[in-house]
């Protein structure tokens, strides 16, 4: 099989097992509304903080959920031994890794796109102009979340204290995704000039392009033998 | 072979890096004045700049080490990453504690958002998961091959967290204070410059030492094994 009919395929096989069971996006649907409910009642103040707030929120919820997602991403190949087969396969390994950061990046985004209505309703948000450079930016966020962190999800899911060390080991890399996101965000919201926050969105992108490649290039070592 | 070779040196290091400290600091505490601006409390940057350029050294040495790892697959190179990621832990730690030290009076306060003080903390988590993660994998070829891409992709990743940093902390609110960029004299240069040697030849030692225990406890662990099995056969 050539390099992108892999990827396609396993993509395409992620999406079509998450379609019969409805696990993983469920899960992170509901551990995010309990993470932004949480979030609302220890910060119960009046609507102009919250909106200060909401920016950081917003990523902290999507972030956890991302981690819910990913933690899953490779353990479901555990069953049947299909990881040990995925390795047997004279396939390119690099090709193993972007179907899976296709699949976790779609999931992800998915629930991100289903909680973001939540947050307008919760936070009052007026957004409607906003919503394509929103987009962009919750693209840019989520790609640097999930390149690092599919990485470290094949890593995990062979050792033990698996569901621990996941987040131990993705959430101190991706603090420039935090902290750009978060004020990419802040800025949309808050209706800045793009000229303040554009610098966040490029640190993304410069993210998302460096871990992808550093991730692709280092995936070959884990699924190695 | 390295292993001989760490084995005759690693003493020498030592001494020396104790006389070298020991000189450092009696420049350091009773030889040199008390700076103009910050009266007695300058004397913990002689503690303070060498842990923290040790540290970052030794961030340098794992992260070679773990390509090299990758590359030739030599268990000893994967001891002496693993031995400098536990100094690692040690020195950054120290840097982060005498420079919060430093900072109460300075700066009034024992913690700021500053880039260096983030990454520095950054830092000290990916040495901790690295450690945590090794002590989760049986598997001793498939440890040390996961704690090595963990070490290259923590490599790529610190220098971003510095710049997003300081980028984020400019944007905002410039730091209050700030003490860089002071031009520093002869007589205080001295014993930063013994104290830095000296740490450097500590580090040597201390990742010396602990590179041969690690390289032991697997020599001593496959003997074992070998002796079992032909007990058991």
């Amino acid at each position: 099989m050539n390099f992108f009919n892999v990827i396609r395929w396993l993509a395409w096989k992620d999406l079509l097992s998450e379609m019969r069971s409805r696990e993983n996006i469920s899960s992170m649907f509901f551990f995010a509304l309990i993470v932004i409910l949480i979030f609302s009642f220890s910060f119960s103040t009046d609507q102009q903080t919250a909106r200060e707030l909401m920016p950081g929120i917003m990523w902290v919820a999507f972030v956890f959920t991302g981690i819910i997602g990913l933690g899953k991403s490779f353990t479901a190949e555990l069953q049947n031994d299909c990881l040990e087969n995925l390795q047997m396969n004279p396939i390119p390994r690099g090709a193993i890794y972007l179907g899976k950061l296709a699949s976790n990046l779609l999931f992800m985004l998915i629930v991100e796109l289903i909680l973001f209505p939540l947050f307008v309703i919760f936070f009052n948000l007026d957004v409607f102009e906003k919503i394509p450079l929103f987009v962009l930016i919750l693209i840019a966020g989520t790609l640097g979340v999930s390149s690092v962190g599919t990485l470290f999800s094949a890593m995990t899911v062979q050792i033990r204290a698996r569901e621990v060390m996941l987040p131990i080991l993705l959430l101190p890399l991706i603090v420039p995704v935090m902290i750009g996101a978060v004020e990419a965000t802040g800025g949309l919201l808050r209706g800045d000039p793009i000229s303040l926050y554009r610098p966040w969105i490029e640190l993304l992108i410069v993210f998302d392009v460096i871990f992808t490649i550093v991730s692709f290039w280092v995936f070959e070592f884990i699924l190695d033998h | 072979m390295m292993i001989r070779w760490i084995r005759r040196f690693e003493g020498w290091f030592g001494a020396a890096g104790a006389v070298f400290i020991a000189i450092g600091l009696y420049y350091g505490l009773a030889a040199s004045p008390p700076d103009s601006y910050q009266g007695e409390v300058v004397r913990i940057m002689y503690v303070h700049v060498p842990f923290a350029s040790t540290s970052m050294t030794c961030y340098g040495v794992l992260t070679v080490a773990s390509l090299w790892y990758l590359w030739k697959r030599d268990p000893l190179v994967d001891n002496l990453a693993h031995a400098s990621a536990g100094i690692g832990v040690f020195f950054t730690a120290g840097a982060l504690y005498t420079g919060s030290i430093w900072g109460k009076p300075t700066w009034n306060t024992w913690w700021t958002w500053d880039a260096r003080l983030v990454s520095f903390t950054i830092l000290l988590l990916i040495l901790i998961g690295y450690l945590m993660l090794r002590t989760f994998i049986e598997d001793r070829e498939r440890e040390a091959r996961y704690a090595a891409i963990l070490a290259i992709v923590g490599a790529v990743d610190l220098p971003i967290v510095h710049f997003s940093v300081e980028w984020w902390r400019t944007l905002h609110q410039p730091l209050s204070v700030s003490q860089r960029g002071i031009a520093i004299a002869g007589v205080m240069l001295y014993p930063l410059i013994f104290m830095s040697i000296g740490f450097y030849l500590l580090l040597t030692y201390m990742i010396g030492v602990r590179t041969q225990m690690l390289y032991l406890k697997q020599l001593l662990e496959a003997k074992r094994g070998r002796l079992l099995g032909e007990v058991h056969s």
